[in-house]
């Protein structure tokens, strides 16, 4: 038989005829993964393609799919998780600290009870530096202290901070929260006390003892 | 053994030859109007007078002509042919596959005039008037006809992959385009879900339709060109899954940035990154096509290597950083002809030329022309992408740096849009040397070309691994 060139562009000559084609590759599929002793590595590679495209898949969505909430755009964003953060008023903190536990001695006039409790009202304390203040409130007072010239000995100011010793064990939000309202309150005019304030005075004076008048007045 | 060439061929014949007819035929005239559009692009007042002759109309046809006119037909064609063929039957349903022909084509006619009158719907790869499809959806059903009855009826009880992605084709278009019509144009779904749901149909209707369509010509050529079995076929069901699977997923890659829950581009990414084990088991299977000497595994290996550069580059560009720098460039236009021209339509013609003289008996009339349409199709592809390749960086340089007015950037791209439009009217005049040649070989009525002589087929050599 005349055999037509393999090179005309007219006609592509068959290498292989369809019955051939499917015979042959019907019995490829059946063929096992190893050859005998020989085990071939290009399985061994395509599966571990596989596994690498689909932990980069998986990781992938984890980072960037926003969880599939339909309410993220942003393919950095998280979903939001319901938690609402509010702003807390420190003077309204600071009154529910206040009529919760200092009311009882200082009352709820501010003024204390004359030779026992000193007021709070027009007081040279509070409405002096906040050091000194945050101070009496973190480690607690002991002894005579004088305010506006009248002498209060009988009782003791608990220690109030997250100290050794603590008795109430506040924590600086809530401190400063309490001197700011106490601050504003009963005509005085003295400005707020922030949290960090607080903080910074108890990291700067670790677990100090029970303040003293001549050791508050001693510091600046 | 059966002989190459037989009276099965002879007698699916008609149905085939009126599709690959149309579909070239269709492919020529979407060149003219590509051409006509890649004009405007350089002398935006070339054709402005008429509104039906604006760019964006125009655009709109060529994009439709090429993808419901060309890569339908021949697509269909060429599984129907290959899926006979492996059932080794005659194709049963022939008379189906007529009124299918008949009314696709009618209905892609229809899309044009619609399109002409402005009722293109504006989404991309998606121009088609509303009311065409379900002309396009029935008329495709009937297409599929003889290609079912002939998988169902196999004589074989274990499939070969053109077989699969063929069967995958013809069940596929059909879901995807019927998803499309009742979700955006029957009860259209609101707001941003619309962008979501047409670059979904855009993606599926490469990755789940014109994808496997191609596919099913390159695995059943390859073989029959090479003589050997493909190597490692054993993987080749994995990339088919993979493929079906993760395919209809990638939709979310043209929303990157968009009003979309973020969710969505980022199942994109991971779904591009996948496909990539789908485009590997591909490259594996069919790379002897490189070493076989037929015109159509040349044309073949040029079109698997760009559809698996294609499927890279979707994957690196699928990212947000990246994307930044790509989208809304003249990238978006070299990665969609890199899929559908250089990756889909280069594999179509090679299963034209292996295909055709089969079909009817005859060789090609002139190897003048085919070499000619090779030729200008590896030109003009090469030309194409560089320049549009050029184009956008040129594009993206200049729009990331708010100094640089849009007029410069228009100014810098033109040389570039110059050469694309060279580009354009290279693969055209190629693809009317593929028309012409088509019609001489396949006419029944000046049937003048010298019969075939089909060398008998040896037997397949068993791959060396």
């Amino acid at each position: 038989m005349s055999q037509k060139p393999d090179n005309d562009p007219r006609l592509d000559q068959a290498a292989a005829s369809d019955d051939a084609v499917l015979a042959l590759h019907e019995k490829a599929i059946g063929e096992h993964p190893d050859n005998g002793a020989r085990y071939r590595l290009l399985p061994i590679f395509i599966l571990f393609t596989l596994s690498g495209l689909i932990l980069f898949a998986g990781t992938y969505l984890n980072r960037y799919a926003a969880h599939y909430s339909p309410l993220v755009f942003n393919e950095n964003g998280k979903p939001s998780t319901g938690e609402v953060v509010v702003k807390i008023d420190p003077v309204a903190l600071g009154k529910k600290q206040f009529e919760a536990v200092c009311i009882t001695c200082h009352q709820a006039t501010g003024m204390g009870v004359a030779g026992i409790y000193p007021p709070l009202a027009g007081s040279e304390w509070v409405n002096g530096p906040s050091k000194r203040l945050i101070e009496i409130v973190l480690y607690g007072l002991k002894g005579e202290v004088h305010v506006e010239s009248h002498v209060y000995s009988a009782a003791a100011m608990p220690v109030f901070g997250q100290v050794a010793g603590s008795a109430y064990n506040w924590n600086d939000d809530r401190i400063a929260a309490v001197l700011t309202y106490v601050r504003q309150e009963w005509g005085n005019k003295s400005g707020p006390i922030s949290a960090d304030e607080v903080s910074a005075v108890r990291k700067s004076m670790g677990d100090h003892k029970e303040m003293s008048e001549d050791v508050l007045m001693a510091s600046k | 053994m059966k002989a190459e060439y037989s009276p099965i061929d002879r007698a699916s014949s008609v149905p085939l030859i009126l599709l690959l007819r149309s579909g070239v035929a269709w492919l020529a005239l979407s060149g003219v109007l590509g051409l006509v559009a890649a004009a405007q692009l350089i002398s935006p007042h070339f054709l402005d007078s008429w509104s039906f002759t604006t760019y964006g109309r125009v655009t709109a046809l060529a994009e439709t002509s090429f993808v419901y006119g060309w890569l339908a037909n021949a697509g269909v064609a060429l599984a129907l042919w290959s899926l006979g063929r492996l059932s080794g039957e005659p194709l049963r349903g022939q008379g189906w596959a007529l009124g299918g022909w008949l009314f696709w084509n009618l209905g892609v006619l229809a899309a044009l005039v619609g399109i002409v009158h402005g009722d293109s719907t504006g989404f991309t790869l998606l121009g088609l008037p509303r009311y065409v499809h379900l002309v396009l959806l029935f008329s495709y059903a009937a297409l599929a006809v003889p290609g079912i009855l002939a998988w169902s009826g196999r004589q074989r009880k274990i499939s070969y992959a053109s077989q699969w992605y063929a069967v995958a084709a013809l069940f596929l278009f059909p879901w995807i385009l019927s998803v499309v019509h009742v979700t955006l144009f029957a009860w259209p779904a609101r707001g941003v879900l619309q962008p979501i749901i047409a670059g979904w149909y855009a993606q599926c209707a490469w990755t789940l339709w014109i994808a496997p369509l191609v596919l099913s010509v390159a695995y059943f050529v390859v073989p029959k060109e090479t003589g050997k079995v493909l190597p490692s076929y054993e993987f080749a069901s994995l990339g088919f899954w993979t493929l079906i699977f993760v395919g209809g997923l990638t939709g979310g890659r043209h929303l990157i940035g968009g009003p979309v829950p973020a969710w969505i581009p980022a199942l994109a990414v991971v779904s591009c990154a996948l496909l990539l084990f789908h485009t590997f088991i591909v490259f594996l299977n069919l790379r002897g096509a490189v070493f076989a000497r037929g015109v159509a595994s040349r044309l073949i290996s040029i079109g698997l290597a760009a559809y698996i550069l294609g499927a890279l580059v979707d994957a690196v560009t699928s990212f947000h950083s990246v994307a930044e720098h790509t989208q809304f460039t003249y990238f978006d236009t070299l990665q969609q002809q890199l899929a559908l021209y250089a990756g889909a339509s280069t594999v179509l013609f090679g299963g034209i030329y292996f295909a055709l003289p089969r079909i009817t008996g005859n060789l090609w009339t002139s190897a003048g022309l085919v070499r000619a349409h090779v030729g200008a199709t590896v030109v003009g592809l090469l030309l194409l992408l560089i320049s549009l390749g050029g184009a956008y960086y040129v594009q993206s340089q200049g729009l990331l740096d708010a100094k640089v007015s849009f007029a410069t950037i228009t100014a810098q791209t033109r040389p570039w849009l110059l050469g694309a439009f060279y580009a354009q009217a290279i693969l055209l005049v190629g693809n009317i040397a593929l028309l012409v040649n088509l019609l001489a070989s396949a006419c029944w009525i000046t049937d003048f070309s010298a019969p075939a002589t089909f060398n008998p087929a040896p037997a397949l050599e068993t791959s060396a691994t």
